[in-house]
């Protein structure tokens, strides 16, 4: 469940895992040498193709059909099997690059209609094994919209496309909206102009082709098996036998991936290269034993979570097997639907007493993250733009470990004139086993307020905090990884007025400045990527500005490899890309 | 007997009915996640989320839901499929139960083979230094956590983690058909830290009902026949003192078939109660249901099994 | 020579409560083909006595019990084992408690003949069919299937003689053989003792309680109290002519057919002393009606009584005065 909401890293064992080491962790990270000689996790030159790889992780993958997955976990086998129409390299989360698009989207000016030109070449493996054509573009994204596949954030970011709705009730599987002119080309037309930020979540694994006349049958059913099924358009695949069945996928077990005898390679324009040959990952055990296998043994990367002593050792002993990639953020948002955190005064108070290094300290210290100036974190198109690493200067962030004084006053400009908070009590929800929470529970308790503390499991905290209608006035363990790296992806969910639900909320801050909700609207319509990420950096601001929650950490999150892995970590997913890495 | 028999069946049948209704209700009414919005992701349309919800049935009323899986399950013995996976849940159960037969097979011959003979002797020897050093490692091995038990062992004997590399370690589970030495190694340590508490609690469970049995008049009637010591022990006073010993074996092994978690997790033996634990964290409430019954099946038979051999074991039972 | 001749036997047990003298002292015979009994309260060490002598006790044992010259206090247990169920035999009180509930009872004779004979299992459970036959159970064919729960009080204990007799004992020790069972059984039993005495020339050690059970089927009687004997004597003397305060105690606590119905029976005052604590003196003294002021010093000693040949007693009372209170109806 951890994950399911946070969609990835399951945040509350993360931390858990490193407030048992926190002596460990925290007492040595005093003068710590967090800046160097870890593994930079960049693709290599001259790496040698050939070997097993084996990859080890504690946990499964959701759902492995590429039109459901959402873990980050999957995306590792996504990103290996699936040739999506735009993907990041490596080492720049930045810019989505055309893969099986042959060039960046087009948007029409009103916004509504988003034109790609695919390349020819592609296939798919075995048993389809046929050229991809736009066609089996346009089935995988329509896909998403039936009740047997239900994908997760089509309907958020294509939701806007024309005549979703018959395909969304059952009554057809044709998908009016998008277009195929010819077998190269794919117009999506949709009925607001939200063309812009549609075009960015064309990187997701949805976009990846699926062939309709072979997943038909298995879409057809109650709940598709298709993922079970599937064919592969990216250098490796799912070993399956000649009907097609992914027999090298045993939930909860292993998935073994072989080489795609279909794919073209790099003179198809894919810039993956595929070093290994095959891929082995078991699933399943204790995440710090699996670290130490790794450490100690040959050929084997991580696939999820690495505990707090492996960090600790690999940090210490073994620092070019372990590499660090920022990854997500976290926050703690003020409910600002109702007093007293609709008080602005009150918010800059609650931020400026917060003290973040002492965040810092308990999940683990200096190697596991930084402390956050705004919301955007490192590696985001937007973040310089919103103030870099040191913020755009707002007083009451200035000081990472807190400022009291500074807090009294604003409680005194909010009307509390001893700079103590004398109103009622309020009410906060955290996460048992973390000890952040109880950090920050802490820190309000010393500003004077009285606080109704609940600790919960992470299943149940979220079944409060998301709904708005259980007011509750703080939760201090969210944070938000994005769905692919874009401003929108970020703070749409979590900042915007319209993205309040009754139900899964994602905005608990319940944030509805009408002028953020409308620059938020104007940057989504934004093609140029510069001025794209400039736009949604200073957006960030606005919100850091307005103190709608307090920004406490940027993760980094770290991936071990074992001693003869040269292992290439994709930055935009926080983990190991296994078309990049390879052997020595 | 036939009678019994029938009648012990249908006890059966209607506890495990009980058992799968409980589980249902459970999950519906604790707090803990809806299934549809987790199966329905972060930013969820409310559109998206009906969808799932009616996808996986659950737009119904809680009986409705109970009647079909019900149904599914008696007819066709469908298990249903995980909100996680998408994979059949019988499919996962089944190709789960050999690992975990193996473990709870192994693991029961070794705790009665260590732990039999143990109890015997600190029986024969009471109060004497063997069955005080006895008596004092059962304690210990019997308090130690399971799971740290398995790590120990791992961060000791493992080959690739371990300090002294003797056996092999986490994750080397291989099926027997396809490679049976790796499937026996990969069972050693495993089977030692599972059995090492099972033991300790057996030795000592036997030392008490045998010390108990030989108290007995039959015992001093043996004695009296002439019979060696050795012979009064093991034929007279075992033969008493191992009744209750088959009855919590009998239930024992009940519970480990439905998965011994904490031993699977740490050496990830592909089992039903790493299943089961998996599905326990996420919610997955078709995987939670298949293994809660399949762990109550095999218990409320096992009670069965132990009744039925008690009543052989011991024959003024039977005509009771 | 007599079969067994126990001398100053002793046994002690260790207990919380400090030593327990529960056998202090003890001298008896039996005779070949004789049935001694011995007679007395809970606590008087009448059973430890015999059980002692077949090493079934636990505790410190001094003395000897000699058994056809060997002394079974020196064997080895190897030794002892050999003897216990082949040359001696025990019966216990409650064959429901003494047999094992697991086993058939078939299974349990056939094993105690083969323990000390080299027989096949059929041989062996043939045997046990015989046996069971000879001690008078119907139809033994079938019952040697049974299970010990499956026959009633009376059958258990004639297939608990039968086991004793497997190995034909040339003593067979019976420790209250019929206290557990109801008196048309006892009278049963007891006629069965007599017979298979008679037939195979067996001496019996008869432990009992029970006067009555000693008259029926005694040869010799000794009594006792408090670890010790008391009196010793023929069956017939005893009951004639008891010499000891204690002994006049127990027959005047029996129901008589010869004495009026309305006559009142009369317990004897007091418990049985502590083992532990005995007693200065004569042990019986504290019960004892007739006690003088030497009598809670001197220990008496089992002397023969004048003029009666094979009788002894431990009283300091002098015989005559003793005879003269015999006569005399109680106080």
């Amino acid at each position: 469940m951890t994950s399911t909401i946070l969609r990835r890293i399951p945040v509350g064992i993360g931390i858990a895992l490193c407030a048992v080491a926190i002596a460990a962790c925290g007492s040595d990270d005093g003068d710590d040498d967090s800046g160097g000689g870890f593994a930079s996790g960049l693709p290599v030159e001259g790496a040698k193709k050939g070997g097993t790889l084996k990859v080890v992780s504690a946990s499964d993958v959701d759902q492995i059909d590429p039109g459901q997955a959402y873990y980050q976990l999957t995306y590792l086998v996504t990103s290996a099997t699936q040739t999506p129409l735009y993907a990041y390299k490596p080492e720049d989360p930045e810019t989505p690059v055309p893969v099986l698009a042959e060039s960046d989207p087009r948007v029409s000016p009103d916004g509504r209609t988003v034109t790609v030109k695919i390349r020819s070449g592609f296939r798919f493996s075995p048993p389809v094994d046929r050229a991809v054509t736009s066609k089996d573009v346009k089935y995988a994204l329509t896909r998403g919209f039936f009740p047997s596949v239900a994908n997760q954030y089509v309907q958020n970011y294509l939701g806007a496309l024309e005549g979703t709705g018959p395909v969304v009730e059952g009554d057809t599987r044709e998908l009016s909206g998008i277009q195929t002119p010819d077998d190269r080309t794919l117009v999506l037309r949709f009925t607001t102009d939200i063309g812009a930020t549609a075009a960015q979540a064309l990187v997701l694994p949805a976009s990846a082709p699926v062939p309709e006349e072979y997943a038909r049958r298995f879409d057809a059913k109650k709940q598709s098996d298709y993922g079970f099924n599937q064919v592969a358009t990216g250098p490796y695949m799912i070993r399956n036998d000649a009907q097609g069945k992914a027999v090298g996928y045993q939930p909860g077990r292993r998935i073994e991936l072989v080489r795609n005898p279909s794919w073209p390679g790099a003179e198809s324009g894919d810039f993956r290269p595929a070093y290994v040959d095959r891929v082995d990952w078991t699933i399943g055990g204790n995440p710090t034993v699996i670290g130490r296998q790794v450490l100690n043994g040959r050929d084997m990367i991580n696939g999820d979570t690495v505990p707090a002593p492996i960090v600790k050792q690999a940090a210490t002993r073994s620092k070019e097997q372990i590499t660090f990639t920022p990854l997500g953020n976290r926050f703690i948002p003020l409910n600002m639907s109702e007093p007293p955190f609709d008080d602005v005064n009150v918010r800059k108070a609650v931020a400026a007493a917060i003290d973040r290094t002492r965040l810092q300290l308990v999940r683990g210290g200096k190697l596991t993250g930084k402390v956050a100036t705004h919301f955007l974190p490192p590696g985001s198109p937007g973040f310089e733009a919103a103030g870099g690493l040191e913020g755009s200067g707002h007083d009451f962030l200035a000081k990472p470990e807190g400022d009291m004084q500074l807090a009294a006053e604003y409680l005194r400009k909010a009307g509390f004139s001893n700079g103590r908070y004398s109103g009622p009590a309020i009410s906060m929800v955290g996460t048992e086993d973390d000890p952040g929470s109880q950090v920050v529970l802490d820190q309000f308790r010393r500003l004077g307020f009285r606080v109704n503390y609940r600790s919960l499991s992470q299943e149940a905290m979220f079944g409060a905090c998301a709904v708005p209608a259980r007011k509750v006035d703080v939760c201090p363990n969210y944070g938000w990884l994005p769905d692919f790296n874009d401003g929108y992806a970020y703070l749409y969910g979590t900042f915007n007025g319209k993205a309040i639900a009754p139900q899964q909320n994602s905005n608990w801050s319940q944030l509805n400045d009408p002028r953020i909700n409308a620059a938020m609207d104007r940057a989504a319509r934004i093609t140029d990527p510069e001025e794209r990420a400039e736009a949604w950096g200073r957006i960030d601001d606005q919100i850091t500005a307005a103190a709608a929650a307090v920004p406490t950490y940027w993760d980094d999150v770290p991936n071990v490899q074992s001693r003869n892995v040269r292992g290439v970590i994709a930055r935009w997913n926080g983990a190991w890309d296994l078309s990049f890495t390879s052997l020595e | 007997m036939a009678g019994y028999l029938a009648r012990r069946l249908l006890w059966v049948v209607a506890l495990l009915l009980a058992v799968s209704a409980i589980t249902f209700a459970i999950f519906y009414t604790l707090p803990s996640a809806d299934p549809a919005a987790m199966r329905a992701g972060r930013q969820p349309t409310p559109q998206l989320i009906a969808q799932v919800r009616e996808n996986l049935g659950l737009d119904q009323p809680v009986y409705v839901q109970y009647w079909r899986y019900m149904r599914d399950l008696v007819l066709h013995f469908d298990f249903g499929f995980s909100y996680q996976s998408n994979a059949p849940v019988r499919e996962q159960i089944l190709d789960r139960l050999p690992a975990t037969l193996s473990l709870t097979g192994g693991a029961v011959v070794l705790w009665l083979a260590i732990g039999l003979p143990v109890g015997v002797i600190s029986a024969v020897r009471r109060r004497r230094w063997p069955d005080r050093l006895a008596m004092g490692l059962a304690l210990v091995a019997i308090s130690a956590p399971v799971y740290w038990l398995g790590l120990v062992a791992l961060y000791l004997f493992a080959d690739d983690i371990g300090r002294f590399p003797l056996l092999p370690g986490a994750n080397s589970y291989e099926p027997i058909s396809q490679d049976p030495a790796a499937w026996l190694g990969s069972l050693v340590l495993p089977w030692l830290v599972l059995a090492a508490s099972f033991a300790a609690f057996y030795a000592r469970l036997l030392r008490a009902n045998l010390l108990e049995a030989m108290s007995e008049d039959y015992i001093r009637t043996a004695r009296a026949k002439g019979l060696p010591e050795r012979q009064v022990v093991l034929r007279h006073g075992m033969r008493a003192a191992i009744t209750p010993i088959v009855t919590v074996v009998g239930l024992d092994v009940g519970i480990l078939l439905g998965g011994a978690v904490l031993v699977e997790t740490v050496f990830n033996v592909p089992g039903i109660g790493r299943l089961a634990y998996d599905a326990i964290r996420t919610a997955d409430l078709p995987v939670i249901q298949g293994t809660v019954l399949f762990g109550a099946f095999f218990i409320v038979v096992a009670n069965l099994v132990v009744d039925l051999a008690y009543a052989w074991i011991d024959p003024r039972v039977r005509t009771a | 020579m007599a079969l067994l001749e126990v001398e100053g036997l002793r046994v002690r047990f260790d207990t919380e409560d400090g030593p327990l003298q529960a056998v202090d002292g003890v001298s008896l015979s039996v005779e070949a083909g004789r049935v001694l009994g011995i007679v007395g309260e809970s606590g008087s060490g009448k059973s430890v006595t015999a059980l002692a002598t077949m090493g079934l006790v636990p505790g410190r044992i001094e003395g000897r019990a000699r058994f056809e010259g060997r002394d079974l206090l020196a064997l080895s247990p190897e030794e002892m084992r050999r003897v216990r169920g082949h040359e001696i035999a025990i019966v216990f009180q409650d064959p429901l408690s003494s047999l094992h509930p697991f086993y058939r009872v078939g299974r349990q004779l056939a094993e105690a003949v083969r323990v000390h004979q080299d027989v096949s299992r059929r041989a062996a459970r043939a045997r046990a069919v015989e046996l069971l036959g000879l001690v008078g159970v119907p139809e033994p064919a079938e019952r040697v299937d049974a299970y010990p729960h499956q026959l009633s009080g009376g059958m258990r204990q004639r297939a608990m003689i039968a086991m004793a007799l497997a190995n034909d004992p040339r003593l067979l020790i019976a420790d209250e053989p019929t206290t557990a069972l109801d008196v048309t059984v006892q009278a049963q039993i007891l006629a069965l003792l007599r017979r298979l005495q008679e037939e195979r020339g067996m001496a019996i050690v008869i432990i009992t309680h029970d006067l009555g059970v000693v008259a029926e089927l005694a040869d010799d009687v000794a009594v006792m109290y408090a670890g010790q004997i008391v009196e010793r004597a023929p069956v017939e003397r005893l009951f004639a002519a008891p010499e000891h305060p204690y002994t006049w105690g127990l027959l005047r606590s029996m129901p008589r057919l010869d004495v009026p119905r309305e006559r009142e029976l009369v317990p004897i005052p007091g418990r049985p002393p502590s083992l532990v604590h005995p007693p200065g003196g004569c042990r019986f003294h504290p019960r004892c009606p007739y006690v003088r002021d030497p009598h809670r010093e001197v220990e008496p000693a089992l002397e023969p009584v004048p003029g009666d040949e094979g009788h002894a007693v431990a009283c300091l009372l002098d015989p005559a005065t003793r005879r003269r209170l015999w006569r005399e109806p109680a106080p």
